[in-house]
């Protein structure tokens, strides 16, 4: 018998409002974008509480650029703080990104230089948010299609690294890292076995398209706007035969929207895949008694 | 690494074009103006310039993008509140 409760939820976003109320019984959660609300008028507020007294709710932060030398603002992290403490979420979680430097807005998630310095950077930013939170946030790994300048470690030693300076645990994203080990040449479930499976606490599956590079190469773009790409509902599947905790599983769409059930279905794919990596699991666990 | 100068000039040249187009053509002297070390500078001497091209071009979209959404946001809340303040003195009157 599978012991483990895990968990397949969807991405809110308005467009998929009347979808997502008329098939609540095959959502197990809904993600929420928390900086969309931090300025946001309080009857909007007040229907995220609605919506998190009806469906499970996590938050979902994409601007506070943890993973830098840089400290992150305070007043960044008390409005999450702020929007936890109003929507009471299951758990709030942010990208191992930087996002601004120098004065500037990078407008996006950009992946800083993987080495000692920014280890240690986001590992202090991850503990300065827990203690502005009042609750420690789920990191995710992201999507680069530049092998970041000055790195001096591996994307999985950096990751592995961060998480053993900190108590916070990962979100593993695994179209980021589909789309990097086909943009940077690695192997993705090798990449998998590296980090610690004991630090997957939750997961985003998405799609993406290749777009063409100036010298002709082509790269993998995640953009969240195409189908979940079969590797990665593979990577799910290997993703739950790795991880010795219950996992909760998050399909992002942001936009070039299909049809509800096309969302559904990709959810009952991706219970499927974990279905298969338990089983697989239970297997090894079996032979190791 | 000095760290917040590092990603200070990354930040710089992924949204510059005027100053990536610079770095490009002189990745060292440009590194130098910025005040890294040259070990630095020798780490952006081998820069993954395709990706630095898409990655640039990737980021334009997305602030793009924002600007968008910000402009809806605003228009939306302006007409929102016009509408709270014509309510409340017709209700008055």
């Amino acid at each position: 018998m599978n012991k483990f409760t895990d968990r397949v939820g969807l991405g809110w976003r308005a467009d998929l409002a009347a979808g997502i109320f008329s098939n609540l019984d095959r959502i197990d959660l809904l993600e929420v974008i928390a900086d969309d609300f931090f300025n946001a008028p309080r009857r909007e507020v007040r229907a995220l509480q609605t919506l998190a007294s009806q469906v499970s709710v996590v938050l979902h932060g994409v601007g506070m650029g943890l993973a830098s030398s840089a400290p992150v603002e305070a007043k960044r992290l008390e409005k999450m703080g702020q929007l936890v403490e109003q929507v009471r979420p299951q758990f709030w979680s942010e990208h191992l990104a930087f996002v601004r430097g120098g004065g500037l807005e990078i407008g996006h998630l950009a992946a800083p230089p993987r080495t000692v310095d920014t280890v240690e950077g986001a590992a202090k930013n991850m503990s300065r948010a827990t203690a502005i939170v009042s609750s420690k946030p789920i990191m995710e790994n992201i999507a680069t299609l530049i092998d970041p300048p000055g790195s001096t470690l591996s994307e999985s030693a950096w990751i592995s690294g961060i998480l053993a300076s900190s108590d916070c645990d990962l979100l593993l994203d695994l179209h980021n890292v589909y789309a990097n080990s086909l943009n940077h040449g690695y192997d993705p479930k090798a990449f998998l076995r590296q980090i610690p499976a004991a630090r997957f606490r939750a997961i985003h599956i998405a799609g993406g398209k290749f777009i063409s590079a100036p010298d002709g190469s082509q790269r993998l773009l995640d953009d969240h706007l195409h189908d979940v790409p079969d590797p990665v509902f593979d990577l799910l599947e290997e993703a739950a035969a790795l991880s010795p905790n219950s996992l909760t599983v998050i399909l992002e769409r942001d936009g070039a929207y299909p049809s509800m059930d096309c969302l559904l279905a990709q959810m009952e794919l991706a219970r499927q895949a974990l279905a298969r990596g338990r089983a697989r699991r239970a297997v090894a666990e079996e032979v190791l008694v | 690494m000095s760290g917040r100068a590092f990603e200070a000039f990354l930040t710089r040249i992924y949204v510059d074009a005027a100053a990536c187009a610079r770095f490009r053509a002189n990745p060292r002297a440009e590194a130098r103006s910025a005040g890294l070390s040259e070990e630095e500078c020798t780490a952006l001497e081998n820069t993954d310039w395709v990706g630095l091209e898409m990655a640039a071009r990737s980021f334009a979209h997305k602030r793009g993008l924002k600007r968008k959404k910000h402009l809806r946001t605003s228009f939306r809340n302006t007409l929102r509140s016009l509408f709270a303040t014509f309510s409340a003195r017709f209700r008055r009157n």
